[in-house]
Parts: structure tokens; C-alpha cells; sequence
């Protein structure tokens, strides 16, 4: 980090002169701490789930729920600064709401994709905002079939077909790749259930020693009948049992997917403290 | 000494991803006196130290009523408590005016937590420098809310906040089992286990009629506050 | 005085001369909005039974005197216990429609309990319509409806409420708009009269009472349909919804009775 004490990035919407834009990529650091989401494609819908910590046995279980949906056919999940998620959903939906008004049906996936990614961007153009910290996964299925995106803090999105983010997202999406790897013709939104509580529970061993409750959402036409819907609770241990009983497998036998080579704490020649507070003499 | 050049709006991420302002402002609630939320299966509760100015003046409010259903408790600014809780209050009469509905406790938390929100993402202005515990009874029975200026919330069995609050908080997960399931069939059960969490954050003081504030809410019972000598008997 | 409203407030044509509304490119006349419906939906009928309510409209939609649409749902389903019968302009009620769908939708935004506790009730569904309708007339702007709202409230009681183009409400366990306020509410007092009359009728009593009103409505109402639609929301069957009935087993035997109309000799 280099750029620190530089000047160049204390304000948002400010270049350097190497042309990076530090405030975004300090935004994307607020997601990378965040608890991990992770969002499957399937034949017929999506899948979301998510990591939820739990910092006090006060908490209410099962309550405190962080996937929301942003219209009947269109689900969301996010990491990092959780009201500025609430935030983006409320623009998806007045989205949804204002294309339903003026064309008289549901909000097709990548336009949604389009307007939000658009409304994020638009964050890191004036340095009387700051950019949104949080990075995005979202979809669900429209007239023409299942979509799944992530958006970043840049305002930049893509369309996947395994999403993951947060702190766990290097085992995640090495999980996610291997699924994908072995599924070439994808898999239903069943398999996909009990996929995605595995690739949480993996993603959430680096980080054991806390407890965690897991959140599935869905959206397909053979489960839901192309609503955006929680999954039922049956389902949900089902996927928990198998998530659990993977998870103790893999510990045994293939502990190798992630060695986290793109690491994200670049450590090596730091000369101020971890906040980037720098010494005044 | 260590000067930090991130910390001066709520407009700059640090480094790695931190809003100090908004730290700063979650610190203004640990400068407010205690107070401490709890809830039962039927009634949901929060009691507050009220602070005085000095000898001659009178006390800080700490619990405001939002609807018949609905109140909160305050640690930090209290003008900010206001300000939200007037919100609150506009927000319960527009479900009521509008929809015939009792707004409910999750619903008044999300709205609480979409307009700290916009404090924290446009320069100018400041987040909100209070923490609230957010009491209600509504279909699904009581509830309790934790409101942070960064606009998490949290609902929660108990919890305390402000000045020395850890110790209410330690105490209460302590006894938690023993309120949480309780099928009261009146508060003062958990009103008793709220005062004597509250005993616990406490340094010099000693919980009066004057400075102790009690306010309830649940099944049959609309959100009251208990001042003065209502308080008497849980002292 | 000038008694004429479009002369109110204006300098009188006597004292002044014709006003010149060229000036400021006023309009001759005061600004309007709707002043009478197009397409229209005639009468909904409704009432309540002992486990239940029931609530039915026919499916035309009339273009003046014409039998213009023959296949419009004037009954619409909210969340899983409620209905909306919808009487008057069509194209009011399809704004309607997007402003329930619009509801429904917001209810189950970061609901938990949309399912359950917090789902939408009749009575949170009627009081939204009955503000959309008094503010819409209060701008001199109405929905030119008259709506019924049938339902059942999580208590499980029955719920009937109607409101109208002027923001006037009531509830009473028989209700009709329109046409059927006349030719209806009689029938279906024969049943039940009072509120207490409700706990001694049956669904199936309630059935054939708004089976046999709709058959007047049909015999009577120039602007009615054959084809209607019937909901019933049961406390124990929850919501049942009848499309595509007809009016059955009349007889057009006394229209041969009928004098004064057509081209018969007298």
C-alpha cells in the first residue's frame, strides 16, 4: 500500500497518478472482512446463501436475516457494510418498482443488473459520497431463465455461474469451481441446496472457532415457482446434515483446494501500522 | 503520536476498509449513562440510570414511548434519540392512519437502520451519535431491538449499552436461560432481572426513585414508563 | 347572482364584460379530470356466511351501452385472505390492481413473518383503498370505482367493507355496489337482516342466495354479463375462486309480457 500518506487517497472520486482510485479499493476491503456469501446457478433458478457469525449467545437465533429479496422473482445477498446493502436493495427495488409502472411487467435480471450497477458507480464519481461497501451477489429467474450477478464496489458486475464474496470467498469459490467443474450440464436447484450449505461450511473452517448459523434463499421455477423464497426448514437441516457431514469428510482426506494465492493482506513491507496511520515524528 | 488522516468524514474508508467517524459516533454511546433491555415470552423491557446536569436540575429523559405498542431506551445524544424517536413515532401513526396496522418491531427497525444509513454515505452531515434499544410488542410477541449509528440492528434476548454496560451485558447472558423462555403471566418478574442487570453497570451511583427509569411493554400491556415512586418497589 | 359554478369566484361578465381568456392562455373552463367512467364494470355483490364470506362480480366490461369486453376478473385475489371486488371504470381498476400488486409485493419486503403473523390482512387492505379513494377525490381526481373488500381477518372473523368513488365507507354483512345495491341487497336481506342472522347461514345458503341475486342482476341489469366469477374465503378451505359461471336455470317466459319496448304492436 504504497499509496498511503500520498494524498491521493483520502478522497473519493480522485485518481492517482498511477490511475488507481484508492477509495474504491479500500471499499473493497470493508467486503473482504465481511461474513461470506455465495450465490449458485442452477438448471432452472439460483441458490443464495450466507455466513452468519454469531458474536453473543443474546442473539436471537434464526432471526437477523440478511438475504433479502428485491422483487417477487429477484433475491440478494451481500458482504461487508450491511445497512449500505439495505441501502442498494431499496434502489433495486424502486427500480423494479419503476420498470413494473412503465412497461407493465417484472424487471428482466440483467436490466436490474444494469441500473444497479450503474447507481454504483456513480458512487465513486463525487467525493461527496462514499463508494458502497459491499459487494453483491443477486438474481433469480426471468422470462428468459435463470441469471445470477455480482457487483462490486466499482460499480463493475458479471454474470456467474458460482458467486462468492467475503472473507471465506478463496475457499468458496474454489469449492464453487470444483462443483462446476464435475456438473458440466448443471444440476437442479435441490442439488444445488445442499451444494451451497457445503461450499458455506467449507468457506467458514478458516474460521472455526466461531459459531455460525447458515441463510438459504432460492428462486426456480420447479421449487418455487420462480419466486424469490427462503427455504423451507426441512430442506434447510437436510442441507445443514449434508453440509456437515462433507465438511468433517473433506477435513480427513482433501485439505487442498486453497492455498490463498491471491492473497488480499499483502503484509510484506508495510511501514505503518495496520490502519494505515501514519507516524508523525 | 499517531495521527489517522481517515477519520475526518464519514465519506473516507481507511485502508483497510474502516469508517472511523462511524466508530467515533458508535463511542458517543458508551459516553451516555447505562441502560439495559431484556425480554420474556410475553413482555418485553428496558431500564434505564437517568443522569442529572448537577444537583439542582432535573433528569435526562431515557425512555421515550413511540405507540401503545412500542417505546425505547437511550445511551448518548440524546437530541439525536429524539429526532429518531420522533421518526419512530410518525412511522407508527402513518402504518396506523394508512394501513389500520401496528407497525411492527422489525419493520420499525429496518426503518431506523435505512435512515442512519444515509448519514454514513454523503458528506456534509454526521451519524447519528446514540444507540437505541428498540422495546415492542406485536403479532409475533415481544421484542428487542439494538440500533447503532452505522444503522446495524440487531435483535436480541438482552443487552445493555452505555457507560459500563459490559457488566449488565455479562450478567444477562449469565441468566439467560432463566427470563428468556419464561411464560410470565405479569412484568415484574422481568422488570427484577432488568434492575439487577442494571445494578451491575454501575460504579458510584446508587439506583434511586429519583434516577431509575423502567419502561414495558407486552401481551395486554401497552409500552408505560415507571418514574419516581413507581419505581419504588423494584429498588 | 350567477348560479352557474364555472362563474364562480370570476369577475361577473355584467359589471366587466365576457372575460378574454386569451389572457395567460386560461381555459374557458375550470381544469378537469374524469367526469364519468368509459369502460365500465356494473354491480359486485357480496356477503357473509357462518365460516366465512362470499363475493361475486360478472365478467363485462361495457363501453356505454355496448357489451364491449366479455372476459374481465373483477374479483382480485390479495395475499392469501382477502378479495377485492371492483365496480365502475376499468381502466380505474386496473390502476387499482397495480396498486394492490404494489402492496403485496412491499409486504414481503424484509417480512419474516409475511406467511404468518404479519401477512396482509382485509382490514389493512381495505383501510389503504379506502385512503387511496379519499385522497383521489379530495384532489378532484376520483378512482371512479365503487369497491367491496371481503376477507378473513386473522381472528378468524368475517370481513366486509365497502368504499366508493367519494371516499365513503361502510360495512354490513350483505353489500353491493351499484346496480346491485338496489336490486340485490333486498334479496340477500331475506337472509340475513341482521349481523346475528350470520351465525345461522351456510355456505351453502350463502351460495345459492348470491347465485339467485346475480340471476335479478342478469334479468334486470342492461349492462350485465351471463359469465361471472365467485369467490369464497372459508375459514377451513381458505380461498376458493369460481371462474367462468354462468347464470343458470331462468326463464325469459314474462319477457313476452313485456310491452312498450322493441317493435311489437301493442
Amino acid at each position: 500500500m504504497t499509496s498511503i500518506g500520498t494524498g491521493y487517497d483520502l478522497s473519493n472520486s480522485v485518481f492517482s497518478p498511477d490511475g488507481r482510485n484508492f477509495q474504491v479499493e479500500y471499499a473493497v476491503k470493508a467486503v473482504e472482512n465481511g461474513a461470506t456469501s455465495i450465490g449458485i446457478k442452477c438448471n432452472d433458478g439460483v441458490v443464495f446463501a450466507v455466513e452468519k457469525l454469531i458474536t453473543s449467545k443474546l442473539m436471537v437465533p434464526n432471526k437477523n436475516i440478511k438475504i433479502q429479496t428485491i422483487d417477487r422473482h429477484i433475491g440478494c445477498v451481500y458482504s461487508g457494510l450491511i445497512p449500505d446493502g439495505r441501502h442498494l436493495v431499496n434502489r433495486g427495488r424502486e427500480e423494479s418498482s419503476s420498470f413494473k409502472k412503465l412497461y407493465g411487467k417484472p424487471i428482466p435480471i440483467p436490466a436490474l443488473a444494469d441500473r444497479l450497477g450503474q447507481y454504483v458507480q456513480a458512487h465513486t464519481l463525487y467525493n461527496s459520497v462514499r463508494p458502497f461497501g459491499i459487494t453483491a451477489i443477486f438474481g433469480g429467474v426471468d422470462e428468459d431463465g435463470s441469471h445470477l450477478y455480482m457487483l462490486e464496489p466499482s460499480g463493475s458486475y458479471w454474470g456467474y455461474k458460482g458467486a462468492a464474496t467475503g472473507k471465506g470467498r478463496q475457499t468458496a469459490k474454489a469449492e464453487l469451481e470444483k462443483l462446476i467443474d464435475r456438473n458440466p450440464d448443471g444440476f437442479s436447484a435441490r442439488e444445488a441446496l445442499k451444494h451451497a450449505a457445503k461450499v458455506i461450511y467449507m468457506a467458514h473452517e478458516d474460521n472455526k472457532e466461531k459459531d455460525f448459523e447458515l441463510e438459504i434463499s432460492w428462486c426456480s421455477t420447479s421449487e418455487t415457482n420462480g419466486l424469490h423464497k427462503f427455504v423451507q426448514d426441512d430442506l434447510l437441516n437436510e442441507a445443514i446434515e449434508y453440509a456437515k457431514h462433507e465438511t468433517s469428510a473433506a477435513g480427513d482426506s482433501d485439505s487442498d483446494s486453497d492455498s490463498d494465492n491471491d492473497s488480499d493482506n499483502d503484509n510484506s513491507n508495510e511501514t505503518h501500522d495496520k490502519e494505515g496511520d501514519i507516524k508523525l515524528e | 503520536m499517531f495521527r489517522n488522516n481517515y477519520d475526518g468524514d464519514t465519506v473516507t474508508f481507511s485502508p483497510t476498509g474502516r469508517l472511523f467517524q462511524l466508530e467515533y459516533a458508535i463511542e458517543a454511546i458508551k459516553q451516555g449513562s447505562v441502560t439495559v433491555g431484556l425480554r420474556s415470552k410475553n413482555y418485553a423491557c428496558v431500564v434505564a440510570l437517568k443522569r442529572n446536569a448537577d444537583e439542582l436540575s432535573s433528569y435526562q429523559k431515557k425512555i421515550i414511548k413511540c405507540d401503545d405498542h412500542m417505546g425505547l431506551s437511550l445511551a448518548g445524544l440524546a437530541p439525536d434519540a429524539r429526532v429518531l424517536s420522533n421518526f419512530l413515532r410518525q412511522q407508527c401513526n402513518y402504518s396506523k392512519l394508512v394501513f389500520n396496522r401496528d407497525l411492527s418491531v422489525e419493520k420499525a427497525g429496518f426503518l431506523l437502520s435505512d435512515k442512519a444509513q444515509k448519514n454514513t454515505q454523503s458528506y456534509g452531515g454526521r451519524p447519528y451519535g446514540v444507540g437505541l434499544l428498540v422495546v415492542g410488542y406485536d403479532k409475533t410477541g415481544p421484542h428487542l431491538l439494538e440500533f447503532q449509528p452505522s444503522g446495524n440492528v440487531m435483535e436480541l434476548y438482552g443487552t445493555a449499552i452505555g457507560a459500563r454496560s459490559q457488566g449488565s451485558k455479562t450478567y444477562l447472558e449469565r441468566v439467560l436461560d432463566e427470563f428468556k423462555e419464561l411464560e410470565d403471566e405479569d412484568p415484574e418478574s422481568i422488570i427484577k432481572v432488568g434492575v439487577q442487570a442494571i445494578q451491575q453497570s454501575l460504579k458510584d451511583e446508587v439506583l434511586n426513585t429519583d434516577n431509575l427509569s423502567i419502561g414495558i411493554v407486552g401481551k395486554d400491556l401497552p409500552f408505560t414508563v415507571y418514574d419516581g415512586e413507581r419505581v419504588a418497589k423494584y429498588l | 347572482m350567477n348560479h352557474d359554478p364555472f362563474s364562480w369566484g370570476r369577475p361577473s361578465d355584467e359589471t366587466y364584460g365576457k372575460y378574454n381568456t386569451s389572457i395567460a392562455e386560461a381555459s374557458p373552463y375550470p381544469s378537469m379530470n374524469t367526469q364519468q367512467p368509459i369502460v365500465t364494470g356494473t354491480s359486485v355483490i357480496a356477503m357473509k356466511y357462518n365460516n366465512g364470506v362470499i363475493i361475486a362480480a360478472d365478467n363485462l366490461g361495457a363501453y356505454g351501452s355496448l357489451l364491449r369486453f366479455t372476459d374481465i376478473e373483477r374479483l382480485i385475489p390479495v395475499g392469501q385472505n382477502t378479495v377485492v371486488g371492483i365496480s365502475g371504470d376499468i381502466s380505474d381498476m386496473q390502476h387499482i390492481e397495480e396498486l394492490l400488486d404494489e402492496l403485496e409485493i412491499e409486504n414481503n419486503y424484509d417480512n419474516s413473518s409475511a406467511d404468518s403473523n404479519e401477512c396482509l390482512q382485509p382490514s389493512y387492505v381495505f383501510e389503504y383503498l379506502a385512503n387511496v379513494m379519499y385522497n383521489r377525490r379530495s384532489k378532484m381526481d376520483p378512482l371512479w370505482n365503487a369497491l367491496i373488500v371481503a376477507g378473513l381477518e386473522d381472528d378468524g372473523k368475517p370481513f366486509l367493507r365497502y368504499v366508493n368513488l367519494l371516499g365513503v365507507t361502510y360495512s354490513s354483512p350483505t353489500l353491493a355496489t351499484g346496480f346491485g345495491a338496489h336490486l340485490a341487497v333486498p334479496l340477500l336481506r331475506r337472509v340475513i337482516d341482521h349481523d346475528s342472522d350470520v351465525e345461522k347461514t351456510t355456505l351453502e345458503t350463502a351460495e345459492k342466495t348470491i347465485l339467485e341475486s346475480l340471476k335479478v342482476l342478469y334479468y334486470r341489469d342492461a349492462r350485465s354479463s351471463r359469465k361471472f366469477s365467485l369467490a369464497i374465503l372459508d375459514k377451513d378451505q381458505g380461498l376458493i375462486m369460481k371462474k367462468n359461471l354462468e347464470v343458470e336455470n331462468m326463464s325469459w317466459e314474462f319477457a313476452r309480457d313485456i310491452r312498450g319496448y322493441g317493435t311489437q304492436k301493442v
